[in-house]
């Protein structure tokens, strides 16, 4: 057993947290919660490689395994970074694994000038060909499964976003419009999309995780440093302990997200119920964590001058890109019984 | 990275699994289930015979050395496997601080014994009006001429009544400040003036509370020095890893998803009900983020790193989600599951109602979560000091 990083992941993960912490303080966030993308971010991100992190050599890519793209995702979640980076990395991985792959495409992924979604089942609206895409406003494809096929969809470019609860960019497309391209067929198309599915809810879990910690540290200090009948209210248990708790739920869930992508190359019959769990249990973390450091604010946590409010209602909104919370945890169970009943 | 346990230790899981196969009968399941003693003489010795009782011990003191995944997969199979293991758990950790912090006398003729499964000894820490406060303890010892007189209770002294010795924390000087009063002591429980009347608990659980009047003792029944009590129970409590109830937990989300599978349609993934659905893949989660939190403080125990709040955490996480899943899936099941075990038409044997009425000790003994909590806070989170 070993549960310490690498020092490739050590590196990594601190060059991207220094990163964020100069590129992306509180102001930047703030600025860009009427679009949920800041494009100077984006273009800095992709010339440290990220886009070009988890694909192929030969499509210029950097051959990075899931883990590693997880470690970058958590420090998106730490600074909220507004990126579309789980949802570029997961479709563009997905596309490389096809046959006949679109050269060009794949490179403009691996730049960061191509902005590519993939498109979940929750994601689909009812009755209609309208899709709902937490990154909508600025991907310009996106990558569906209708039936055996998996579709590769243009969409309409600079596709304004509308007002939401999480500040992401995202916009609704009506692919009755458009016409898809094929990229492939069957059961092994279908599977394959899972897996790229999978490992976009994997780093949303991660992300999810990156902001719960942050959350917990924003609520534990102010604990320590707001003063009520003389005394700073981290010393009143009713106000220690929620926080503590949450601490225990946030370790746990990095364990949990870590194991997950862990899985991917090493358990690989288990990675899309631990994906699905990930997903479950780091966005339920997230939400509560933001939840208890904000209620910890009394009612500053209430206003919009302090960040706290920043993390909740993101934490809500990423709970929500795949159905929620419950669904998920439905998977999961689903998945298990997927797996008991292959096993007999 | 590397999630997994390790080669020797899944050695061990399998040869514990095929221990419990073959010696574990039905029979003894239900005289565990009729006593609730926590212990088995004939599988205590059995599993003695074989090493267990000793084997976390250093080699240098005649012990096994296994390492902390060993242990742990030794730990874990007994407990989901519901076998009475007290016993074996606190002989494990009292032996090897014996070992340790012992007169000669006790590493010559006590420790082989406890090594050899002859002999056991319970845990007396704990008092009537001394829990979580445990170094609050009053039952005194006063020196007369070469002997020691004991005189006090304790509480929740789980296997005394099969226990040979009681581990008795002691106060030895009533005027010294808390923690500096205190000595630890070996009572023989056959000594006159030892009491010992049953404590039953609505788990199943029999545990005991013990009298001490006047009872005269050697001076070499003293473990560490007078009023250095103190560090040999923190000796003692830091070789127990806090555990939390994963095994426990992946026991009954078997149990649960067994019934679930056997209650639906052939071939279909999904379970008719989506709030059991929903539950299954909850019970799921939390139990492999118990797992986890438990991996990683063994592995940092394994590594020789400084824990820090890593064991705390695990034991708060798993109490509270193991008895909230207990408590929801119950909600779940309808009047069926509260028939016990051994009944018509009980469902998976009865076993959600006992999950039901075994767990909430799960955030009481061994810490409360509240104590926890305050540990959880002070050190990871540097918050003051609180109560």
């Amino acid at each position: 057993m070993d549960l310490s990083l690498d020092e490739s992941q050590r590196i990594l993960q601190r060059s991207f947290s220094e990163f964020f912490a100069r590129e992306c303080p509180t102001e930047l966030v703030r600025g860009s919660e009427s679009t949920g993308f800041d494009e100077t971010l984006w273009r800095r991100f992709c010339e440290l490689g990220a886009a070009a992190m988890g694909l192929p050599q030969a499509y210029g890519g950097l051959d990075m395994g899931l883990f590693d793209l997880g470690l970058v995702a958590a420090q998106i979640g730490q600074s909220l970074a507004p990126l579309p980076f789980a949802d570029v990395a997961s479709a563009g991985r997905l596309l490389a694994t096809l046959p006949d792959v679109d050269e060009a495409l794949m490179t403009s992924i691996a730049e960061g000038t191509g902005l590519i979604s993939l498109c979940d089942r929750s994601q689909e609206l009812p009755g209609g060909n309208k899709v709902c895409l937490p990154n909508g406003a600025i991907v310009a494809k996106v990558i569906t499964m209708q039936g055996e096929d998996l579709l590769l969809w243009d969409l309409e470019p600079q596709h304004a976003t509308v007002a939401n609860m999480g500040s992401g960019a995202l916009a609704i497309h009506d692919l009755s419009l458009a016409v898809p391209r094929r990229l492939a067929s069957g059961p092994q198309a279908r599977m394959q999309f899972e897996h790229a599915l999978a490992e976009w809810k994997l780093l949303v879990a991660a992300m999810q995780t990156g902001l719960a910690k942050k959350a917990l540290e924003i609520g534990a200090d102010y604990a320590r440093t707001r003063i009520q009948f003389d005394v700073p209210i981290a010393s009143f248990q009713a106000i220690a302990h929620p926080l503590a708790e949450a601490a225990a739920q946030v370790d746990g869930a990095e364990l949990l997200w870590q194991q997950a992508a862990w899985s991917r190359a090493n358990s690989a019959k288990r990675f899309l119920e631990l994906a699905s769990m990930a997903l479950a249990f780091c966005s339920q973390v997230a939400r509560h964590t933001s939840d208890v450091a904000l209620h910890t604010h009394g009612g500053y946590g209430f206003t919009t001058e302090y960040d706290i409010q920043l993390f909740y209602r993101r934490s809500g909104a990423w709970s929500c890109y795949f159905g929620g919370v419950s669904n998920a945890y439905c998977e999961v169970a689903r998945q298990r019984r997927a797996n008991a009943m292959a096993g007999k | 990275m590397d999630f997994r346990l390790g080669e020797a230790a899944e050695r061990v899981r399998t040869e514990i699994r095929q221990f419990l196969e073959q010696e574990f009968s039905q029979t003894h399941r239900q005289q565990e289930r009729d006593t609730g003693d926590g212990h088995n003489w004939s599988l205590y010795r059995k599993l003695a015979d074989q090493g267990w009782v000793s084997a976390a011990w250093p080699k240098e003191f005649g012990g096994g050395g296994r390492d902390p995944y060993e242990m742990l997969a030794l730990y874990w199979e007994l407990s989901k496997a519901g076998f009475p293991w007290f016993g074996l758990l606190n002989n494990s950790f009292i032996g090897h601080t014996l070992m340790a912090m012992g007169s000669e006398q006790q590493k010559a003729e006590l420790v082989p014994k406890i090594a050899s499964g002859d002999i056991m000894v319970a845990l007396g820490y704990t008092e009537p009006s001394s829990g979580s406060d445990v170094a609050a303890a009053r039952t005194s010892a006063r020196r007369e001429q070469d002997h020691w007189v004991i005189e006090g209770q304790k509480m929740f002294t789980t296997t005394g009544h099969m226990a040979q010795y009681i581990f008795t924390l002691v106060r030895t000087d009533a005027k010294a400040s808390k923690h500096r009063g205190l000595t630890m002591f070996l009572i023989p429980t056959d000594a006159p003036g030892v009491e010992i009347y049953p404590v039953h608990t609505m788990g199943g659980e029999r545990t005991n509370s013990v009298f001490f009047g006047g009872v005269k003792i050697e001076d070499a029944q003293r473990v560490g020095e007078v009023n250095e009590g103190w560090a040999v129970v923190r000796f003692a409590l830091g070789l127990e890893q806090a555990m939390g109830y994963a095994d426990r937990q992946e026991a009954l989300l078997e149990k649960a998803e067994q019934w679930a599978l056997a209650s639906t349609d052939n071939n279909s993934i999904t379970t008719p009900d989506p709030r059991m659905e929903q539950q299954l893949g909850r019970m799921a989660a939390n139990a492999e983020v118990a797992r986890l939190l438990r991996y990683r403080s063994t592995w940092m125990q394994a590594e020789g790193m400084a824990q820090q709040t890593e064991g705390t955490m695990t034991k708060a996480f798993s109490a509270k989600v193991f008895l909230q899943d207990a408590q929801d899936w119950m909600d779940l099941m309808g009047p069926l599951a509260l028939l016990e075990h051994g009944t018509e038409n009980a469902l998976s044997e009865g076993a959600f109602a006992e999950a039901y009425r075994a767990t909430p000790v799960a955030t009481i003994y061994g810490g409360t979560l509240e104590i926890l909590y305050s540990l959880i806070g002070q050190m990871a989170l540097k918050f003051p000091r609180n109560r």
